[in-house]
């Protein structure tokens, strides 16, 4: 008898529910359970309403499940308070969303290093990783830009920056692509792509069936339940379907 | 750097990379700062030169004038009534007056007319005046013993009357009282403590007697006491003058009048701080406003960096840091403006610049406050905002 070794989820979702209003009670989420581990280049997909954003909440710690547990990284998030809660989600997830949420006022180089911010790094380590983290998807020489002075698919690269400076074991992408055109989409994609590796996973919640495609397993979502959790073998992004 | 360090740096960059709406929310502070400043400030100057010249002329000057029974006319004072204030051991110095009435001054003939209807007071004066006023002779020199041992008609004249006269200084000058010739010997300056003797004509009690016919009785009394003596020996002046007889006397302390003018400056200064506090008052709910409206509009800003790390406590540290240095920075900008519209206003109405300067952190702990407490309640609106709400998600 060959006994098997399996790696422990990254994150963990165990019947969770999440219920909005008092009164008149609307699930969002029912009893969902979910396993992410290092490696899984995962996209959860499905229409309008049927929970994406809710789970993408749950999965980044940025909301509370009514019902259920969520384990990330070998922690249970309802034990923390919202400073732990605060510490894991810096430590732990990375977050690029549709709409980039740059801070106008900062470089790209600032905005890459405000995630470097209150973690006890000096200045000068801060400046090397962020500024590090901007060759990665190739906008050092842009690094002392405005958001305003960058293209969309520029300000969407500096917001993958800022989400791997930390060096993350999970980056949380809320259609990543939504506000692009197709081939700056097809950049960031490659960038996600180059993503994946074994220590790390990364989360696509997308209703765009080209962005799902280049994802090596794919998590189906209706009604706030999930209905498919499938592997495939990821092709390269050929645009938004 | 230390996690304060980026803090601060956090919130002083949310301070200077919005410059309109950080222009607008230190106006508060600097108005209501500029306003106490300029208050106290032009109050104090507009005050300063009484005080000034209430430190040169003392406080402990005591005059005293006979005080009329019912239906007596030109009431006196007893011929010996300097020797008897004298004897008040607090007395330093004395001198005495007589008016004398009916005489009729004129510098030139033909102006008659003028002086008939607004006639110069005359009075007889002894030679110690000027040093019991201290008042120094603004050109010439003060009414002599020799004048009185020589018959000699000597007439000073108050700076007033010089001025209405045109008298030059060293000018030769002739006045005619009663008709009779009199020489201008000297001009006694502007007496501050008593403006009516600066349109008097003063002249030896040998011309009061012999050209009009005084019983040379003063009329009043000025009375230099020692210092910090003045009110224990105005109240003991009554009873030496009178010494049990029917002498009713009056006395009075001029420089209190001085001293009230200023306490009713500083009625007018309290108003004027306390427009100055409802200003700041007024700023802090503009800044209150202007940061609730800021905190909505970067809601975004709050998300990512709640969505990165930063606990409800840093966020709302972060805002109340801003409002920490929008009063630093607010105060420090009223005080320059209130210094300046002083030294304006001072420069303008030609008064000495009195300034407080040690008030100054006072007025900015005020702004500093002030600003802080108008940034609590927005500061604790960022810290509560929900990141999942404010980055919107797709």
């Amino acid at each position: 008898m060959t006994d098997t070794i399996v790696a422990a989820p990254l994150l963990e979702l165990t019947d969770v529910s999440r219920v909005y209003g008092e009164q008149v009670q609307v699930y969002a989420l029912r009893e969902v359970s979910l396993q992410i581990h290092a490696g899984d280049l995962l996209a959860i997909i499905g229409p309008s309403g049927s929970g994406k954003s809710t789970m993408l909440g749950l999965l980044g710690v940025l909301d509370r499940p009514s019902e259920g547990t969520v384990v990330v990284g070998g922690r249970d998030t309802g034990t923390l308070d919202d400073a732990g809660r605060s510490r894991l989600r810096g430590d732990s997830i990375g977050f690029v969303f549709q709409q980039f949420h740059l801070i106008p006022h900062l470089t790209a180089l600032g905005n890459v290093e405000t995630a470097l911010l209150f973690r006890n790094i000096d200045r000068s380590t801060r400046r090397e990783r962020a500024m590090n983290a901007l060759e990665q998807v190739g906008l050092a020489p842009r690094a002392d830009h405005r958001p305003l002075q960058l293209s969309g698919g520029e300000q969407q690269r500096v917001a993958i920056a800022r989400a791997i400076v930390t060096d993350p074991i999970m980056v949380l992408a809320d259609e990543p692509t939504g506000a692009l055109d197709s081939r700056n989409a097809a950049n960031v994609m490659e960038i996600f792509a180059g993503l994946e590796s074994n220590e790390r996973a990364v989360v696509l919640v997308t209703h765009d069936h080209g962005v799902a495609a280049t994802a090596n397993r794919v998590v189906s979502m209706r009604d706030g339940e999930i209905i498919d959790d499938s592997r495939q073998v990821p092709s390269p992004f050929r645009g938004s379907a | 750097m230390s996690r304060a360090g980026e803090l601060f740096g956090i919130a002083a960059s949310g301070v200077t990379s919005r410059k309109v709406r950080t222009l607008l929310i230190l106006l508060g502070p600097v108005v209501g700062v500029a306003a106490m400043v300029g208050a106290v400030g032009l109050t104090e100057s507009a005050k300063g030169d009484l005080k000034e010249k209430l430190a040169q002329l003392g406080t402990n000057l005591v005059t005293a004038k006979a005080a009329g029974s019912f239906g007596q006319q030109d009431p006196t004072l007893p011929k010996d009534a300097v020797a008897r204030v004298r004897a008040i051991p607090t007395v330093e110095r004395a001198s005495a007056v007589s008016e004398i009435t009916g005489v009729i001054t004129l510098p030139a003939e033909g102006s008659s007319d003028f002086y008939e209807a607004f006639p110069v007071p005359v009075l007889a004066a002894d030679d110690r005046l000027p040093e019991v006023l201290e008042v120094p002779l603004r050109s010439g020199r003060w009414l002599r013993p020799s004048d009185r041992k020589t018959h000699s008609r000597a007439v000073v004249i108050g700076a007033g009357l010089a001025d209405q006269y045109g008298f030059v200084r060293g000018e030769i000058r002739t006045v005619t009282l009663n008709g009779i010739d009199y020489g201008v010997v000297g001009v006694l300056d502007r007496v501050a403590l008593d403006p009516n003797l600066d349109n008097a004509a003063f002249v030896t009690q040998w011309s009061a007697d012999h050209d009009f016919a005084t019983e040379g009785e003063p009329t009043k009394l000025y009375i230099r006491a020692t210092p910090g003596t003045t009110s224990t020996t105005n109240d003991a002046i009554p009873t030496a003058i009178s010494l049990g007889g029917t002498n009713e006397v009056t006395t009075s302390i001029p420089s209190d009048a001085l001293e009230a003018s200023a306490q009713a400056d500083e009625t007018l200064q309290q108003t004027a701080l306390f427009a100055g506090i409802l200003a700041l008052a007024v700023g802090g709910l503009g800044i209150a406003n202007v940061m609730s409206i800021s905190v909505i509009q970067r809601s975004s800003e709050i998300g990512i960096r709640r969505a990165l790390g930063s606990t409800r406590s840093l966020i709302g540290l972060q805002f109340l840091l801003e409002a920490l240095f929008v009063g630093i920075l607010g105060g420090v900008m009223g005080a320059v403006v209130g210094v300046g519209v002083v030294y304006l206003v001072a420069s303008v109405a030609d008064w000495v610049v009195v300034i407080d300067y040690g008030r100054m952190p006072l007025w900015i702990t005020l702004a500093v406050v002030v600003s802080v407490t108008a940034g609590l309640y927005p500061s604790v609106k960022a810290a509560r905002l929900e990141p999942l709400e404010t980055l919107r998600l797709g």
